[in-house]
Parts: structure tokens; sequence; C-alpha cells
């Protein structure tokens, strides 16, 4: 008998009823998100200590790149950036920046596009595409991301995508750390030593 | 993989508590989990219905384990990746062995997996020359002192900062000059980010096997997970077959439990969730993905009583609370697995014999029980192992002698009365000032402390002599 089979051999029971396993799922318990508010929500949780990111906010995409600029500026950073081919970041000028599509293995800045951010968490959600590669994501030292006002869900349970599912689906909460030395908080482990989120209030960006 | 190279527990645990450095730094990273996951669950919205909600998932998928594997095995196979089913731990190991082979090979990036311990990967990597890269601080640090995990979350507790200082300098290449832990980390970062980008294959454990869509979810807070998983040309999982989960609805809230157990923190800065390899257009990602569903013992547990402990979603709690624990640190246990799930874990996997003195080593306080986030009965199930080890005959010749002459006397009150009468004549003779601080047959207690000096009656004569006022 081949491993498998004798491994079901031995778990054999009836299947699992569906409303079961749905109702597993009824009213969970998790944090409070005031879900009229959820912008000042989120915001409050990327600044505590555990998650330890910085943000901005601007008006329409075509700010994206000054915002990026003064984000890089403060940090004494030359304004080289790698950037995502992704289509909705077409509006933008890039001209004042050095652009590449590939991240080196110490690369210093890195923008990507989030999905969603969750209020509950400060989560920032993301999913692999032609369009999203997530290497440069962890590559990078400082990670500055693009997230829509709109775009803000006030739990862990809005991030699932229904469907079939994209390669990797990932959900980022503040910077690299690790406690692995008597227990003490370093930031930048092995990942991005900085996370920068860019909020933008207005003009949504087209669903790629 | 039990640790045979030294004799017994006890004798771990008398030169662990012989060692002063290693509860200096136990008591660091464990003071600070158990008091930063105090913080946590104050904030949490009634955690208590959370565990029991958490435990009633974990019960659902146990009892139904058969039919959610194979939806996963499905799924996953759906998504692209080959799914491999080992019974032991050495068909585990065979089974990944032969995958680094056929991809040819020469170095592996591990990111930190309990279950790869549990199965010794590691050593069979060493055997079969594959060099291997462990990309987790910790593991790296222990990789590097050639020892093994003492924690299941913080493998390397037991060294201090020093300890990590003195090692980084003799086997890093451009090591720290700062004597800071954050540039020790940083040593690190440089050491490992190009072993990491030049590995054949990267090899995981899982947090959650996603049954519906076939995904593998990894936690981590530095990121070492996908910068060993996302470069390399193939990804190996191993996972034990308790890891599944009905749906990725179903992992949130166990990850909210995980991480605060763990750590404290609400969430890990890093979950991912993988689903087959890289997909047409991709620009990163593995072209084969491969899952290993390994039982080794799971299935015998669930069938003899230990379907409780197949709910553990390892956050080491239990240990970071656990008095014992905390005086002799992981290594002591000898088994893959340390503290309360490790004594109830390590008999099952390696066999009771070997491993009885696991159950005795346990004050019964409840402690690990109460900051269980799954609810698993830790203090039920160690007691099970003992009445086991007593009615396989396991216990030792003076135990069960001395034992049967008690219940001897214990039955004939008249006998005990006397017995006990004259053993407290006997043993108040020894003290001095209330205390006694040597006791004939009792040595292995006041060699460390002194035994209180009894009081002059016993309870029962005490007692008759009010009754009769």
């Amino acid at each position: 008998m081949s491993a498998r089979n004798a491994i079901l051999a031995r778990l054999k029971s009836p299947p699992p009823l569906a409303a079961e396993a749905a109702a597993l799922l009824d009213t969970p318990e998790r944090p409070a998100v005031d879900a009229t508010n959820l912008e000042s929500e989120f915001l409050a949780r990327l600044a505590l200590p555990s998650v330890n990111a910085s943000h901005d906010v601007i008006a329409s995409l075509t700010d994206l790149p000054a915002a990026i600029a003064r984000y890089l500026h403060a940090e004494n950073e030359p304004l080289t950036l790698c950037c995502p081919p992704d289509p909705r970041l077409a509006p933008c000028d890039w001209s004042a920046f050095t652009l590449h599509a590939n991240a080196a293995p110490d690369e210093t800045a890195t923008l990507a596009i989030a999905r969603l951010g969750i209020a509950e968490t400060g989560s920032l959600i993301f999913e692999t595409s032609p369009t999203a590669p997530m290497l440069p994501n962890f590559l990078t030292l400082h990670h500055i991301v693009l997230l829509p006002v709109a775009a803000i869900a006030a739990h862990l349970e809005d991030a699932p995508l229904p469907g079939p599912q994209p390669r990797a689906h990932y959900w980022i909460t503040g910077v690299s750390g690790t406690t692995d030395i008597e227990g003490t908080y370093v930031r930048g482990a092995h990942g991005p030593r900085y996370l920068h989120v860019i909020l933008l209030r207005g003009g949504i960006l087209p669903v790629t | 993989m039990s640790d045979f190279t030294t004799p017994s527990f006890l004798n771990r645990a008398d030169a662990a508590l012989a060692d002063p450095i290693l509860k200096i730094a136990v008591e660091r990273t464990a003071g600070t989990a158990e008091a930063k996951r105090a913080i946590a669950i104050d904030a949490f919205p009634d955690f208590e219905a959370a565990r029991t909600r958490a435990a009633a998932i974990k019960d659902h998928v146990i009892a139904h384990l058969g039919p959610y594997l194979e939806q996963f095995e499905a799924s996953a196979i759906a998504a692209g990746a080959q799914v491999h089913w080992a019974q032991t731990a050495d068909e585990a190991c065979q089974i990944v062995m032969n995958i680094c082979k056929a991809a040819g090979a020469k170095s592996v990036a591990r990111s930190k997996s309990m279950l790869g311990e549990e199965i010794g990967l590691p050593h069979a990597l060493e055997e079969a020359g594959i060099g291997r890269v462990e990309t987790d601080l910790a593991e790296h640090i222990i990789q590097l002192a050639d020892e093994r995990p003492s924690h299941i979350i913080w493998p390397a507790m037991h060294k201090t900062r020093e300890q990590v200082s003195a090692l980084f300098k003799a086997k890093h290449r451009t090591p720290h000059e700062e004597e800071t832990i954050a540039a020790m980390a940083q040593s690190a970062r440089r050491e490992l980010r190009a072993k990491m980008l030049g590995a054949d294959v990267g090899i995981s454990g899982a947090n959650f096997l996603i049954a519906d869509t076939g995904a593998v979810c990894t936690v981590t807070n530095e990121g070492n997970a996908e910068l060993s998983l996302v470069p390399p040309r193939v990804h190996i999982v191993t996972a034990g077959i308790e890891k599944i989960v009905p749906s990725m609805p179903h992992a949130i809230p166990m990850l909210r439990m995980l991480a605060r157990s763990a750590t404290g923190a609400a969430l890990t800065q890093y979950t991912t969730f993988y689903t087959g390899p890289r997909r047409s257009g991709d620009r990163d990602g593995p072209e084969e993905m491969h899952i290993v569903l390994v039982d080794n013992g799971r299935t015998k547990m669930r069938e003899e009583g230990l379907a409780d402990m197949l709910r553990c979603i390892r956050c080491g709690a239990c240990m970071n609370h656990c008095v014992v624990f905390r005086q002799i640190g992981g290594h002591a246990y000898g088994g893959t697995y340390p503290g309360p799930m490790g004594a109830v874990l390590t008999p099952a996997l390696d066999g009771l014999a070997s491993n009885r003195d696991l159950a005795h080593a346990c004050t019964l306080n409840g402690k690990c029980q109460e900051v269980c986030p799954v609810k698993i009965p830790l203090p039920t199930l160690l007691k099970g192992w003992r009445e086991k080890s007593w009615r396989e005959g396991l216990e030792p010749t003076s135990m069960r002698a001395g034992l049967g002459l008690w219940a001897w006397v214990a039955t004939r009150p008249a006998l005990y009365r006397l017995g006990t009468g004259l053993a407290i004549r006997a043993i108040r003779l020894l003290g001095r000032k209330g205390w006694i601080a040597s006791l004939p047959l009792a040595g292995g207690w006041t060699r460390y402390r002194d035994l209180p000096k009894p009081a002059a009656q016993s309870f029962m004569t005490q007692y008759q002599r009010e009754q009769r006022k």
C-alpha cells in the first residue's frame, strides 16, 4: 500500500458538513474597529511600535513621484526606485528618478501597490501577478507602498480573494524584525527596515 | 529525534541546573515573552471565547482529517503543486532528498520549521552532501554553534548576547564592530543575503495548509521565509498532516491566536499563502512546488487518546509559562519539542521507555493549559503518560517498591498513624531553627533547598485532640 493510502485508511471519516465548517466562523472575536473611520483606525495601527511604519497622504496619483522624492530626500537616499511594471502607474512623471524593474540584492527603495489595507492590524495586502513581483518587496531597505484610502477594510476577514488564487497572497504588517537574541526587538532583520505608506485620497486606481 | 548523546533526562536536567549562564539566557527571553503576551491578551476582546473557537476549528479538522487532506491534495495539484505522502520521518527525508537530487541541488535555504527538525532534515541534508543555509536568525546562530534548537519560537533562547557576539566574530566574514544586538543582527543580514539568493532549493514548513485552495501558509517576523522560498527554482514544503484548516477564513482566527500567544503581537509581520508554482508571466517564484504531507506518528496519536495534542499550533506559550522549562531550558528535554508540549509529544514520537521521565518533570500547576490558545489539557495528557508508564512497568523498581509499600501501609490506618508518628519524631531531630538542611534518602531535594521542619504532631493527632474537647 502506498504511504498515501496507508495514511488515509487510518483517517476514514464521513465528509465534513459545510454548515458545520461555516458555523465555526460565526461572529469571530476580534479587536473592535470603527467602521465609520477606517482611515484613522488604520493609521493608528500603522504607528504602533510593533508595526513601526510611517505615512504620507496624496490627493491624486500624479502627486506620487513628489511624495516618494520627499521621503527619499528625508532619508538621505538617492532618487533611485525599483518600480513594478504596473500600468496603473502610467500617469506618473518619473523624470526625476532612475527607475528599474528588477531589484538588486541590496536594493534601497521599492514601490508596491497594495490591494487592501486592514484597519484591525495595519496590514497591507498584496498578490503576485505579471505586474506585481514579490521579491523586490522583501529585498529592499525602504518599502514604499501606495494604498488608496478607499481600499482600507476593517478586518482580516476582508483580505481573502474568492475563486482561483494567485501564486502568492501575502500580508505585510510592519517592518522586518527579530527578537531572536535575548528577546530584544531589532528592526530590519532580513527584509525592509523601513515601511512608508502613501495614502491616495482621490483618483481611485483603475482595476487591473 | 531524541538526543541520545547524554544518558538521561535527569542527567541533562542536572547539568542545566548547574549552568549559571543558561538560566539568565532563558529568563531574558521567556520573561519578556510572558510579559508581552499578557499585555496582548488583556487588549483582546473575549480571549476565552476565541480559545474555544480555535480549539473547535482544530477539533473539527482532526475529526475529518482524511477528507480534508484529500481535498487539500486535489486543490494543491490543481494549482500545479506536487503532493507527496510520508508515513515516517525517514520516508519524508528520502522524498526531500530525491527532489533535491532531481533538481541537482547543491545548496538549500531553510526557513525555520519544527517539522523539519522533527524528521531530522538538517542531518539528512548533511549526509547527502547538500549545503544548508538556515535563514531564521536564531537557526543561523545554532547552525554556527553546531547545536540544536532549545525553543520552538526562539531556537537560540539558551544563548546570551555575549555568546552570540563571540560566535559571529569567529564565523562571519565581516562581523559587527559595535557590541549591540542591532549590530549583530546586521552582521547576520550581510552574511545570509547572498546565500539565500544563491540557493537551488528553498525548504519550509507550514503553519497552515488551506484545504479548499491548496495554499500553504507561512508566518515569520523576519521575512526570511519569503527570501528563502521565492528566489530558488524549487520550493519544498514539509508539513505535519494536522496543519490543515478548511479555508483561509478559518486560518484567520488561528493566526490571531498564534501571534498573540507566541510573541504578544496582533499579527506576525509577514503572513504568506503560497498556491502552486510560478504562473505564466509571473516575474518571480519557484518553477516547482512540492508539498510533503508527513504523518510520523500523528495518526497513531489520533487513535490512541492524544487527538487533543493534534490541536497544537506551535506557539510556545506553554513553555514560556512553565516553571520547569524556565529552570532547565529546552535542551534538557532531549527531543525536538521542549517544555510541556514536548513532554507530551516526545514519548509519542520517540517512544515512552526512553522518555518516561519527561512526564514527571511537571508540577501539575496547570499554567500551560491556562495559556494554551487551543485549550490542550497538557497536565491531563502528562498524567496519562505517567499512568501508561506505570502500567507498562517502565517505572524503576525503587519507585514501584516504595509506592507499593506506601499503599500497603496506607490501607492500614493504625499502622499508618504509628509509622508517621515515629517518622515525624525522627525527622524533627534533624531540624535546626525550623528547617532541615540535610535528610537521608532525600538528598536530591536538600542539596538545593532546605525542608521545613514538620509540626510536632500529625494533622490526624491534632484533629482527634480537638474533637475530644
